[in-house]
């Protein structure tokens, strides 16, 4: 689905790794019958090769991509650095619904608490630079946990909320080093679409998914 | 070689020195499932390592710089490195040492593998539920549903792949990975969750028999007697069993 930022993590490393592929985009609040035989969790995103082979969970189909292709690789060979991408992924875990939960209220209720949660939860992945470093959180150059994070911060690059990351000055670096990376703006989400999803998504409009279309 | 036998470390307690070369230390506690794993890999890959085991009502202060949290399992290697999530330890251990590699070469096979350990995650919570609620003397009837379900999902697997394990026809890490709370199903008085998963039942049989699995096997008499102490709030509960 064209805005959801989990399907976002794989298309940014089939894109980082130039894997030829073929997009089927689903309608999340309305989905096929015949999708829950690919998945039966019914969720995007959802690989499938010529074997009829299907790998699901976001995290699981970036790796397999990252092994299974060959060219650069994402992950670092080093399995102590391997395993340091890992627990900042785990590190990273809260972001998500905190994001979602903050969107669903914005302009509705007060949501100083969420917002505090989500200065907690930044300042975390700011030390992790700091301890570093370095400007990603792999190394020197981008790699694949970068990748996976960066779909809920590209939504605060459209949704023009910037002043989250004010006072995590290297998280705000690292946001700036990512929207140079060529997969990266080559799939930069449209903020005035995602604006339009925004609304009917949280409306629970059956047309949300094809906003912009 | 392993000092699984080995005295919680308490508050007040020296912190260790750096970890020796040729060892890698896992901070860990006798009874606790999600180490368990951990031991499980390092048995089965025959790494040398010592284990140092934590009291987890009791935490040394000096244990916050090994997990920010105090959690369990941690590994330290030599270079002073830290990992830890039981399965981000589980991997690193696979892919750092040699020898028998626990998950498959092929790509999708080690996919597979994920997809599984996801299918599994309700179960950890579910079962402490239940032993906490049969330990208070509450109802689990509605935990013990909802764990049969876990367990028929399961059960599907094996069903759909015919195979023994999770893996196929030998034991590999996803099966160390899911054992650990099946080995504390009759402990823990929810057996009987079993009774309706015939290919479940046949995997715990298969589990029982592998080497590594049986050197770790802990005594259900030593356990109960954790649980005991453990439940009355007792800070000495982790090292029962131990001889002076």
């Amino acid at each position: 689905m064209r805005f959801c930022p989990f399907a976002k993590r794989t298309l940014l490393v089939l894109k980082a790794k130039g894997i030829g592929h073929e997009v089927i985009n689903i309608n999340l609040k309305n989905k096929p019958e015949w999708f829950f035989k690919k998945n039966p969790f019914g969720l995007v995103p959802v690989l499938e090769n010529s074997q009829g082979q299907v790998i699901y969970e976001s995290a699981i189909t970036c790796e397999y991509l990252d092994e299974a292709y060959p060219g650069k690789k994402l992950l670092p060979d080093d399995p102590y650095e391997k395993a340091c991408q890992k627990m900042v992924f785990e590190l990273f875990s809260k972001v998500p619904p905190l994001l979602l939960s903050f969107l669903r209220r914005q302009n509705k209720e007060d949501c100083s608490g969420l917002k505090e949660e989500l200065h907690k939860e930044f300042s975390k992945l700011e030390e992790v630079l700091t301890n570093k470093k370095t400007t990603f959180f792999g190394g020197s150059s981008l790699s694949m946990i970068d990748y996976l994070i960066w779909p809920w911060f590209e939504w605060l690059v459209a949704l023009e909320l910037n002043e989250y990351v004010n006072h995590t000055p290297n998280l705000k670096l690292w946001m700036e080093a990512m929207m140079k990376d060529p997969a990266v703006s080559s799939l930069f989400i449209d903020p005035k679409a995602f604006r339009g999803f925004l609304d009917l998504y949280l409306q629970n409009n059956l047309e949300a998914c094809d906003y912009g279309l | 070689m392993t000092d699984d036998a080995a005295r919680t470390l308490g508050r007040g307690s020296a912190p260790p020195g750096p970890v020796p070369e040729g060892l890698i230390r896992l901070y860990s506690m006798r009874f606790c499932p999600y180490a368990h794993r951990t031991r499980l890999v390092l048995q089965a890959k025959g790494i040398r390592h010592e284990v140092i085991n934590i009291n987890l009502r009791n935490k040394p202060e000096w244990y916050f710089t090994k997990h920010p949290f105090g959690k369990i399992p941690v590994l330290e290697n030599s270079k002073c490195q830290l990992i830890y999530e039981s399965v981000i330890a589980c991997e690193y251990l696979d892919d750092a040492y040699p020898g028998r590699k626990l998950y498959p070469c092929d790509s999708y096979e080690r996919a597979r593998q994920k997809m599984l350990l996801d299918l599994f995650y309700k179960v950890p919570h579910l079962t402490k539920e239940c032993l906490i609620a049969s330990r208070c003397g509450r109802e689990c009837a509605d935990l013990k549903l909802a764990l049969r379900q876990e367990f028929c999902n399961l059960e599907e697997i094996l069903g759909y792949q015919n195979t023994v394990f999770f893996g196929g026809d030998c034991i590999s890490m996803i099966d160390y990975l899911f054992w650990p709370w099946f080995e504390r199903l009759d402990v823990y008085g929810i057996a009987d969750c079993v009774n309706h998963t015939p290919a479940l039942r046949l995997w715990i049989a298969a589990m029982k028999q592998d080497p590594t699995v049986c050197a770790l096997l802990i005594d259900k008499n030593i356990f109960l007697g954790f649980l005991n102490l453990y439940f009355q709030n007792n800070p000495d509960a982790f090292d029962y069993g131990l001889s002076c």
